[in-house]
């Protein structure tokens, strides 16, 4: 069988068997669904509440979309301003990794009391975790030119637009490319953990908020429907960036 | 005043470190000037050659392109090209793209700088590997890229550095008798460093000796400009006492380079 074969059927084939090992033992064990739901009572959950859920799935991935949207602008922006000069990076680099090291769980709370509108403050809360890798690997990436290249455009008297559009940018994608792909991930914790933040206050409608009130009413089912679905925007995320970056870059790589 | 392609007036090269790389070095390049560098490593072969790139600007001294400053290199006439050490092509880009480059940078249209594009990769062989990435060509191939990327701006002054050091022998002399053919047919002078002494003997019409510690020219040895450069050159008794020669003074130059190390 082909490794590619091997690489899609090997992980489904473990993931099956996981799955009927855990309904096999709920099953024989009669353990009650609101302590561990089987699959099969995960799967019933979904079907009944799809409509709320696929709701709450979309107004999850529109904060999700719109913080990972916000990141790339404005965090490549920030790496563009920040390479300018060394001394505007030295004066600046303190503050991202301020914002950076301080977590968002903390600040939430302060965001959407300030923020009134709940789309706007969850964007923001997710977009303050999705930011950094996206302007610390621009950063990286704008600062690995080629050395010889770069003397070679100095060379050729070649201004700072060409510089920047025909060396640096294309010099950073890399790195960018891999910013893209954690910065992903990270604004759907961002979108989520905003969520509950703002779901305690009872005015959300994402799949966080769907978990919570799913505890309130002890429906353990629905609560794992709920995960299921943020697991699976994870992985959707996840295997679109890559999709992305290999389309982007598969010329660089030696084949 | 017979005219000068480059012109160094006492230029010196000192390092923020404090190294000297070069101590004052005065020469004068002349048209059609196949000039090949050879001496120990570290000696400031490199640095001579930033130094006429202006990718470095001399500690004191100054220097001259065509009896004028660096600011009308690049014009008819007055055109400058490296070779780096290393291929530095752009991998994003097609072979195509990365020898169009210069004439990009230059702001030729596309349609123009197409032929001449093709032309220069004839001249390296690699016309059929137009299209294909960096990453899908072996080292000899990518090296011929960045040849080609050189020849395509038709300079009248070409840079080498040790352009050749890590491709076989055989593809070696094949791309030395290529730059030699070129040399004769057009108006171009050349300056390369080499760690071959064969390849200096074949390609030099005069081989500048260098020495370190500081780096500085340590003999000039002269090779008769009018011997057509080819296989049969490679083969002569001519081309033996050269190569003897150019071994002495190296070896000389290395005890040189050693004693002021130690002094
Ligand atoms: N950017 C630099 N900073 C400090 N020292 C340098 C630099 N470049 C070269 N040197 C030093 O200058 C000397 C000459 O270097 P180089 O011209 O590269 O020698 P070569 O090319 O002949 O091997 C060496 O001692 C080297 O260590
Ligand atoms: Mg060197």
């Amino acid at each position: 069988m082909p490794a590619r074969l091997i690489s899609i059927f090997a992980p489904l084939a473990v993931g099956i068997l996981f799955l009927l090992l855990w309904q096999g033992i709920c099953y024989f064990w009669h353990i009650p669904p609101y302590l561990m739901p089987a699959p099969s009572d995960i799967a019933r959950s979904l079907f009944s509440n799809i409509d709320t859920l696929g709701h709450a799935l979309y107004s999850t991935l529109t904060v999700t979309l719109a913080a990972l949207c916000v990141s790339v602008v404005l965090g490549v922006l920030v790496a563009f301003v920040l390479v300018q000069h060394p001394l505007i990076e030295r004066s600046l680099m303190p503050y991202v990794v301020l914002m950076q090291v301080t977590p968002v769980v903390a600040l939430a709370p302060l965001i959407i009391i300030l923020v009134k509108t709940t789309l706007l403050a969850l964007v923001i809360c997710a977009t303050l975790i999705a930011i950094f890798p996206i302007i610390s690997n621009t950063l990286q990436g704008l600062k690995s030119v080629d050395p010889g290249l770069e003397a070679f455009f100095r060379m050729h008297k070649a201004s700072r637009l060409k510089t920047l559009l025909r060396l640096q940018i294309p010099s950073a994608l890399p790195m960018f490319m891999a910013g893209l792909q954690i910065s992903s991930g990270l604004a759907l914790v961002g979108a989520v953990v905003a969520e509950f933040v703002a779901g305690t206050g009872g005015n959300s409608a994402g799949l966080a908020y769907e978990i919570l009130q799913a505890g309130f009413q002890m429906d353990i089912p629905r609560m794992f429907a709920a995960l299921f679905m943020i697991t699976l925007t994870g992985l959707a995320l996840y295997m679109a960036t890559s999709s992305i970056r290999k389309l982007v870059l598969h010329n660089r790589v030696e084949h | 005043m017979q005219e000068t392609v480059i012109s160094i007036q006492s230029a010196e090269k000192t390092f923020p470190n404090g190294v000297q790389g070069l101590a004052p070095i005065t020469l004068d390049i002349h048209p059609k000037e196949r000039i090949g560098l050879i001496g120990p490593s570290g000696c400031g072969k490199s640095t001579l050659l930033k130094l006429i790139a202006n990718l470095h600007q001399p500690s004191s001294g100054y220097l001259t392109w065509w009896n004028k400053g660096f600011a009308e290199v690049g014009k008819e006439n007055r055109r400058l090209s490296f070779v780096f050490q290393e291929p530095t092509l752009m991998p994003w880009s097609t072979v195509r793209k990365n020898v169009r480059l210069p004439l990009d940078l230059e702001g030729i249209s596309p349609d123009v700088s197409a032929p001449r594009v093709q032309q220069a990769l004839e001249i390296v062989s690699l016309a059929h590997a137009a299209d294909r990435f960096p990453a899908q060509l072996s080292g000899g191939m990518k090296m011929r890229v960045s040849i080609a990327r050189a020849l395509v701006t038709r300079p009248n002054l070409l840079l080498m550095d040790e352009p050749f050091g890590a491709l076989d022998e055989l593809t070696r002399n094949r791309l030395d008798e290529d730059i030699a053919t070129l040399c004769a047919k057009d108006d171009l002078t050349l300056l390369f460093v080499t760690h071959s002494l064969y390849e200096a003997a074949f390609l030099s019409t005069r081989v500048m000796v260098m020495a370190a510690h500081p780096g500085r020219i340590f003999a000039e040895y002269e090779i008769d400009p009018s011997i057509p450069r080819n296989e049969e050159f490679r083969l002569s008794d001519t081309f033996a006492t050269i190569c003897q020669d150019l071994s002495k003074l190296l070896i000389q130059a290395s005890q040189s380079s050693l004693l002021a190390e130690v002094a």
